[in-house]
């Protein structure tokens, strides 16, 4: 057993010798996300991390995959810990109000990057996301000549994406001749493997041409994991759509497959706005609004100057 | 130190060396009074849920649904909420479920022979869809009491209001198993069922009850975690199974047979928390975290393999 004290001590000295790094000069920023395994919140983070260093601050990175309990215990770890900023990245602050409120109480500010406005927290960076929604369901509805039918693929836990689903809620009932005939809930992390399971059944259940003529992927990966199924199953006339600007997303687009647009959210650009906020709000000043947004920007075949055969 | 009592309390003194190793590294942050009451904070719902594992696995079987349940008790008491129920039925209720989903589990081991791994597994996902559908896949945080806010919120004289839950459910588990009639019945179906069973212990009772009560706890840990949080997603009771058994593993290295305890458990819990809280503060990469993570609690049980065989 003795061995075993010896394991422990081990990683204690590990722990020791590991944040040498990061016990280095400048203003500490904890970076906290449950969802760092997303291509755009690994965007989002690794631009602000390179704004962070211009501004020769100290970042940590935390990410609880998924674990909301964990995520709530990291924002009092970096509370207690002395950070001189948080930042939270794709998630709502309401989820974890009590941890925020505390922070807000050590005087530690809290800003956000696509997630929503708080009480609690100096900003929120995101895109609109009911005008993502709506840009992308318009783009969809328009390439199939706005009849036919659709799949839907979502994640309402996040509040963002919802908002993207409350736009196609809209649209669907705007435009009476396009059906949903199948959704699917995906799972995250593993959301590309889990939508493409997902979209291999719904072509299984929706045999022949034209009985499903467009995918909504709420963001890029589900669609992506939709496009390998199609691929596979080799069925012809049915179009993607996604949000976020993902580049693999991008590379199907200019592949002339089933891929015909996304919209990019400016994750960088986020990260970038955020970045020089929290700069001002270090330095003593104030955010310029509680809320700011990121441009957004409609990717298709025509955008990239693509043509296909 | 006999090589008796390092084997006893070897790991309780690599906990403590964990501790003074992160208090050297980060003193004004680790070791500070507010650090502290997170830990006891961020510990709590993983003991409950940890403790639900041991009672299980005392009596030598898994209980793969508890994340799930944990998930489920609090979705319940957020639909009841947003429906305008009382803190004081919605409560009961997401209780009632959770014992009611561990007494089904019980039945399905003990009364049909299905393997308790098997059986959890399948009533576990069973209910992640009722979580699901409930939640419609989508965070809660209307229209909660105030109430209910307080059951894992804030402090009495200075200790964490968790802090008391950990004494109250860990204490009474501890009793029971150790002091009881029925705890010595549980250790003797862990031990050897088939003795136990030509002892004429009621056997298919006690597996039922312990699931129950085991459902019940991952209930109250997945209330007093929406509690603290202050809203619920139909998945976060999910993340606490495997570090809740990894507790269970850590804790049994400071037993002296190797069977779970509660002191174990206690002691396993506060180790894997204090190195995620430590290396959190002190800044290592998520990375590294989580390798050393694993590599502590393969390293412990191992080595208790090794000084067992020997």
């Amino acid at each position: 057993m003795h061995k075993s004290i010896a394991a422990l001590g081990l990683a204690s000295i590990l722990a020791l010798g590991v944040s040498q790094g990061a016990l280095a000069a400048g203003e500490k920023v904890s970076v906290i996300t449950p969802f760092l395994a997303a291509i755009a919140t690994g965007e989002m983070i690794d631009a602000f991390k390179a704004k962070a260093a211009e501004y020769q601050w100290t970042v940590d990175v935390v990410d609880t995959a998924g674990d909301m309990a964990a995520f709530a215990s990291r924002v009092e770890d970096a509370t207690t810990s002395g950070a001189n900023a948080i930042v939270l990245v794709s998630v709502d602050p309401a989820q974890i109000q009590d941890q925020v409120d505390k922070a807000k109480a050590a005087g530690v500010p809290v800003i956000t990057i696509d997630g929503a406005k708080n009480a609690s927290t100096v900003l929120n960076v995101t895109s609109d996301n009911y005008v993502l929604g709506e840009t992308m369901t318009k783009f969809l509805f328009d390439q199939i000549g706005n009849k036919g039918n659709i799949v839907r693929f979502f994640y309402s836990a996040h509040p963002g994406v919802h908002q993207r689903e409350l736009a196609l809620d809209a649209a669907l009932k705007a435009n009476p001749e396009i059906k949903q005939v199948a959704d699917h809930y995906v799972a995250v992390p593993g959301q590309v493997d889990d939508s493409r399971a997902a979209m291999d059944a719904m072509l299984l259940a929706n045999p022949g041409d034209g009985a499903i003529n467009a995918v909504w992927a709420a963001w890029d990966e589900p669609g992506i994991g939709a496009n390998l199924a199609i691929e596979a199953a080799g069925r012809k006339g049915i179009v993607i759509a996604g949000i976020d600007g993902n580049p693999q997303a991008i590379e199907l687009i200019k592949a002339c497959g089933a891929y015909v647009g996304t919209v990019r959210q400016g994750f960088g650009e986020m990260a970038n706005i955020a970045a020089g906020e929290l700069n001002t709000i270090l330095a003593g000043g104030s955010a310029k609004a509680d809320e700011l947004y990121a441009p957004v920007e409609l990717i298709t075949r025509e955008s990239l100057g693509v043509t296909c055969p | 130190m006999t090589r008796t009592n390092l084997n006893r309390f070897g790991t309780l003194i690599a906990f403590v060396l964990l501790c003074i190793g992160f208090s050297i590294a980060a003193p004004a942050a680790f070791a500070s009074p507010a650090n502290v009451f997170n830990l006891v904070q961020q510990m709590a719902t993983l003991a409950i849920v940890a403790t639900a594992a041991t009672l299980v696995m005392t009596i030598s079987e898994f209980d793969l649904s508890v994340g799930f349940s944990a998930s489920l008790a609090a979705v319940i008491c957020f639909v009841l909420f947003g429906q305008g129920y009382d803190v004081w039925l919605a409560v009961p209720a997401a209780l009632l479920v959770g014992i009611v989903g561990g007494a089904a589990n019980g039945v399905l081991v003990a009364r049909f022979g299905i393997p308790s791994f098997v059986a959890t597994l399948a009533l576990g996902t069973i209910l992640s869809g009722f979580a699901f559908g409930l939640s419609g896949g989508q965070s809660l945080f209307q229209s909660v009491p105030d109430g209910f806010k307080s059951l894992a919120r804030g402090d009495v004289f200075g200790i964490p209001v968790l802090g008391f839950w950990i004494v109250a459910v860990l204490g009474i588990a501890a009793f029971v198993l150790t002091q009881t009639e029925f705890g010595r019945r549980l250790r003797a179906i862990g031990g050897n069922a088939q003795a136990a069973r030509l002892a004429g212990l009621p056997i298919v009772r006690d597996v039922i009850v312990t699931f129950a009560i085991a459902g019940g706890l991952s209930a109250l840990a997945g209330l007093l975690l929406a509690s603290r949080l202050g809203s619920v997603q139909h998945t976060m009771g999910e993340p606490l199974l495997l570090p809740a058994y990894a507790a269970v593993f850590i804790g049994t290295t400071a037993s002296p047979t190797g069977a779970p305890t509660v002191a174990g458990t206690l002691l396993g819990v506060a180790i894997t928390g204090v190195m995620v809280n430590g290396m959190t503060i002190v800044g290592v990469e998520p990375f590294v975290q989580k390798i050393m993570t694993g590599v502590i609690i393969l390293v412990a049980v191992l080595l208790r393999r090794v000084g067992r065989a020997k």
